[in-house]
């Protein structure tokens, strides 16, 4: 209860932001907008880019020049937030498609299909390692909805996706993980999640 | 062997989750980069709207129901002509209004 409340509040400070930041061409309370949203909108595309801070930080410029310029067309049906996401997660498709780092990024995976080693102790390596084997959209999907705490419905409208496809790559992505930690799981005998 | 649940996968990827990059720096080098705000003409609509409503004006008066409207109108006699005239203008005028309302709300 008391999140959503807070949820609700922090929504009315960035709507009165963005109000302040069109109707008086206000830079600084832009500002504002990009201190408060900067940390998860790079956390968003260094993951989306698998650690690759440099690329994430030009993304994540890119953005929030992006949404400064569009910030006329920014509408409160969605979170400020959230739309930020879907501006990032676009211009990540964007660099996708016309940059090299995807074709760097298919040689990285293939390393990552080389047989794992037998007793891996530490899960977070192990976890990293399975989500690089789930598909790019179960990643994404899981990216948003459960690290990034975005609703099921946001991941939707960020993603661009029906939000059917939503909840299906974040069950499908979930049974997968369960699956191949379940393995570690076995493996590593007494060792219990948190 | 208790096998993993969904919440289980939850909470692994929430610890693997590093949280908000901090600022660093990257907050300024954006303002240095950001551009001054284009202010979007108004001519554009004024000419649109101008357009739009002399070519209404064209088509309307060429038609013999608008000009039966019209006439009744003007000699007080409310023919079922001037009622579809005086709705549709009222239509539209609504249809503005609401659309005024809903941009207003939106911004």
């Amino acid at each position: 209860m008391t999140c959503v409340a807070d949820s609700a509040a922090e929504a009315r400070i960035d709507q009165s932001l963005v109000a302040r930041a069109l109707l008086g061409d206000d830079r600084r309370a832009f500002e504002q907008l990009v201190r408060r949203h900067q940390g998860m909108v790079r956390a968003q595309l260094c993951r989306l880019l698998h650690g690759d801070e440099a690329a994430a930080d030009d993304l994540a410029q890119e953005t929030f020049l992006l949404a400064w310029r569009k910030l006329d067309q920014f509408r409160s049906e969605a979170r400020f937030s959230t739309w930020l996401h879907r501006i990032a997660y676009a211009c990540f498709l964007q660099t996708c498609r016309t940059k090299s780092w995807a074709a760097r990024h298919a040689q990285d995976d293939e390393m990552e299909h080389l047989p794992a080693p037998a007793n891996a102790m530490d899960l977070r390596l192990d976890l990293a390692r399975a989500m690089r084997h789930l598909s790019t959209a179960e990643q994404a999907v899981l990216l948003h909805c459960v690290q990034l705490g975005l609703s099921h419905e946001e991941a939707a409208y960020v993603l661009a996706m029906p939000l059917g496809t939503v909840k299906t790559h974040a069950t499908r992505g979930k049974a997968k993980l369960k699956t191949w930690l379940a393995a570690w799981h076995d493996a590593a005998g007494e060792e219990r999640v948190p | 062997m208790n096998p993993l649940h969904d919440d289980d996968i939850d909470a692994l990827l929430q610890k693997s989750f590093d949280g908000p990059v901090p600022d660093a720096g990257f907050c300024d080098r954006v303002m240095q980069q950001l551009p001054a705000r284009r202010r979007p003409s108004a001519w554009p609509l004024a000419v649109g709207v101008l357009v739009g409503a002399v070519l209404c004006s064209l088509s309307l008066f060429g038609s013999s129901l608008w000009r039966a409207a019209w006439e009744g109108w003007l000699v007080g006699e409310w023919s079922s002509s001037t009622l579809i005239m005086l709705s549709t203008m009222a239509g539209m005028s609504l249809l503005a209004l609401g659309w005024t309302l809903a941009e207003a709300d939106d911004h």
